[in-house]
């Protein structure tokens, strides 16, 4: 106990520390060193009407800085991280530990880029290879090794990257897994200036990955395991592709202000825990239209996945680990308080839908648009599951497990519906400018069981408001309401937030949500958070006292969950 | 335990030491290879105005204070470049998922700004930036005279009186 007050102590004079000495610029010679700190920590209360439980550690607390050093085209990096007593919501997900797992150098000139350690990268939409960090959802996927950049032409580029994958803070040692790849891609706006002077755009792309793991182990699976049967039949393990290929085609087209980008991945045979061990290729497509001009905008997208789950190791199955890939969620996304545990996650294995999105500016100076125009914000999204026709041989086994598994028709929208938003915001400066209001409705259908593993569907109307009215040049204040009414799930809740802010330096706010439509009568409770920021430049102190709703936090269609908590935090970050 | 408290000390004192360095030089934006509306390839040392003002910010279509800030400065912006010839690089860190919904968003809104795409956050990480809205203003020699993070209504002016004051130099 007395250790992690003690733990605290020294990461807060720590964090308060970084903030007060380690502000300007650090020049030595030529070079330059820079950095970020983050602190984030919290004292938990338990609350059993909320289901917040007691945690073995009251205090927890997480932090992280890097250092970067540059001069020239040579730069080189490091971040250590404790996370060895993290907020809860890191813990579920098993991003925990301590030590230096971020390390790089790199070099570069207009010619070549080389970087050797761990690095970030992503080819084209990120369909085959995407090596990405989201420090909010625990996600880190680095890759350590080496990559490559180079520009042979204007208009040429070219990547080569080998890496082993970051898997939170498990030792690189002993790791039998790699992922290798190369990415071309052609401009030909750059190479023809002309072109592009009269406003065309074309750009084509194209991209190899592949994953090597290596087999140990057969797998023994029974057969027919819906009934009594006890027949039960091996994949050996030599039967395992150590080596899983994917390959993707791009391209974009545009001309003026209408532009169109599509495109196409495929993963070979790639057994493996999420896809049921079946031996059928994976594919992806991913296509946007847009069209934007002065005061209108319109973008539409499409998107397919099937059997596109794409890992370091084939037995890996936790949420956020060791993905090679991201299969993007094209929804809307929202950050409205009532609707964060419904944000739709991407399903890489199953999934088939459309996004659309209109914006238009009602003109100024117009009746409708008053002086400085109204915004209006136009959204619809539908996704389903695939369709799934098992194969006969998958039929006469009784499961799925070392056969094709099934056929889908390309183009087909399953059964499951999984997630639909209809939107509609309007965002309105009144001639007296220092009112502002944004309302927005909503009507959100989620899939309950497919995206969080318990029964039924949830159909919600939305209503929310955003007015923020500046009292003087540097006072203003925020008024946030919501109201979800629906009959599904937790039943309908209402939220509402005041926030006070003295620009450009402090922020206060006390907002409280009621889930007043509870099915069960001691869960009708109210979650109340205070909290209070002083912000300095580029460093952000923020502390707050409040009860959180157990949910699901999402960050781009990727989302973890929250464990309910009541407690006081402190989060601290910074740059110099 | 204890390893990881000496190892974090050793860190800071290290970088507390660097802070003690001399701090006449004023930074400059790293040189980091990010992409136009047109997907073309755009090097962040090209982020340049004829010797005038320069604002970057660092956006998401799906960050509300980031586009109550942009907004906000929409209204004046005007006026602004008029005044003090200051160009404004607004620079989207949407990912794949929204970031082609990034131009039709901008130009339905009909803001003027500059705008490019940081698809996988290289430029927010070798700028060291922990979270979206972050804004900083270079002067016409293209060094970093003011930083900032996040954004309260109001918070425009400050920016305003800076580019002011660096267009009147």
């Amino acid at each position: 106990m007395r250790k992690t007050y003690i733990l605290t102590a020294v990461l807060l004079s720590l964090s308060l520390f970084s903030a007060v000495v380690l502000r300007a610029q650090h020049q030595i010679g030529n070079g330059r060193i820079s950095g970020d700190f983050g602190f984030n920590g919290m004292y938990y209360i338990p609350d059993s009407t909320i289901g917040a439980e007691k945690v073995d550690s009251k205090v927890r607390a997480n932090a992280f800085i890097n250092i970067l050093y540059s001069n020239g085209g040579f730069s080189a990096g490091a971040r250590y991280e404790y996370y060895q007593f993290p907020l809860i919501d890191l813990e579920k997900t098993g991003y925990q530990g301590q030590g230096v797992k971020y390390f790089f150098a790199d070099y570069k000139n207009s010619f070549i880029q080389v970087t050797a350690g761990n690095y970030y990268e992503q080819f084209g939409n990120g369909l085959t290879l995407r090596a990405y960090e989201d420090r909010q959802l625990g996600v880190d996927n680095s890759l350590l090794g080496a990559r490559v950049k180079v520009t042979p032409y204007k208009g040429i580029y070219l990547k080569g990257v080998w890496g082993v994958e970051r898997r939170n803070f498990d030792s690189y040692i002993g790791r039998r897994d790699f992922v290798r790849g190369a990415d071309a891609e052609v401009s030909f706006g750059e190479i023809f200036p002309a072109m592009q002077e009269k406003g065309f755009l074309a750009r084509i792309g194209g991209n190899f990955v592949s994953r090597y793991e290596k087999s140990e182990d057969d797998l023994i699976f029974s057969l027919y395991p819906n009934t009594d049967s006890t027949v039960s039949a091996l994949i050996p393990a030599n039967k395992f592709p150590s080596n899983v290929a994917a390959w993707a085609a791009r391209m974009s087209f545009g001309y003026k202000d209408f532009r169109i980008d599509g495109e196409y991945a495929r993963k070979i045979n790639d057994p493996n825990i999420s896809n049921n061990f079946i031996y059928k290729p994976g594919s992806a497509l991913f296509l946007s239209a847009t069209y934007a001009m002065k005061g209108f905008g319109v973008a539409a997208s499409f998107i397919r996945a099937d059997n596109m789950e794409f890992r370091s190791q084939r037995m890996e199955k936790s949420n956020s680990l060791l993905y090679v890939n991201c299969i993007p969620a094209i929804n809307r996304q929202y950050s409205y308080q009532l609707i964060g545990k419904y944000s739709y996650a991407s399903q890489p294995n199953s999934q088939i839908g459309v996004q659309l999105q209109v914006n238009y500016q009602i003109p100024k100076k117009s009746v409708l648009g008053g002086k400085y125009g109204t915004d209006l914000t136009f959204n619809y999204s539908r996704f389903h599951s695939i369709e799934k026709n098992p194969v006969a041989e998958a039929v006469a086994n009784g499961t799925p497990i070392g056969t094709d598994g099934y056929t889908s028709p390309f183009f087909k929208f399953g059964p499951d519906l999984l997630y639909q938003d209809i939107g509609l915001e309007i965002s309105h400066r009144f001639n007296n400018k220092n009112w502002k209001w944004i309302l927005a409705y909503n009507y959100i259908t989620y899939n309950l069981e497919i995206l969080q593993g318990h029964e039924g569907m949830m159909r919600g109307h939305l209503v929310s408001s955003d007015l923020s009215y500046k009292i003087t040049n540097k006072h203003a204040l925020r008024l946030e309401a919501q109201h979800l009414y629906t009959k599904d799930d937790d039943g309908s809740s209402v939220y509402a937030m005041l926030e006070y802010s003295f620009s450009p330096n402090w922020f206060v706010s006390v907002g409280d949500e009621f889930n007043y439509g509870n099915p069960l009568k001691e869960h009708k409770t109210h979650y109340y958070n205070i909290s209070c920021a002083y912000v300095w430049n580029t460093t952000r102190v923020a502390l707050n006292f409040g009860k959180t709703k157990e949910g699901i936090l999402c960050v781009g269609g990727v989302c973890r969950a929250v464990p309910a908590s009541f407690g006081a935090g402190l989060s601290v970050t910074t740059s110099f | 335990m204890k390893k990881a408290f000496l190892t974090l000390l050793v860190i800071a004192c290290c970088a507390s030491a660097f802070a003690q360095e001399n701090k006449k030089k004023l930074s400059r934006l790293p040189e980091v290879d990010i992409q136009t509306l047109d997907g073309a390839v755009f090097n962040t040392k090209d982020i340049a105005n004829d010797g005038k003002p320069v604002i970057v910010s660092l956006w998401a279509t799906w960050c509300k204070p980031c586009i109550a800030e942009l907004l906000a400065i929409a209204d004046e912006y005007e006026d602004w470049v008029e005044e003090t010839g200051v160009k404004l690089y607004a620079i989207s860190i949407d990912d794949s998922k929204t970031s082609a919904r990034v131009a039709p968003f901008v130009k339905g809104r009909g803001w003027e700004y500059t705008v490019l795409l940081d698809v996988n956050s290289d430029f927010k990480r070798a700028m060291n930036v922990n979270d979206v809205p972050y804004m900083c203003i270079l002067n016409g020699e293209g060094e970093i005279v003011w930083q900032h993070t996040s954004y309260a209504p109001g918070a425009e002016e400050e920016v305003y009186e800076i580019i002011k004051s660096l267009s009147i130099k």
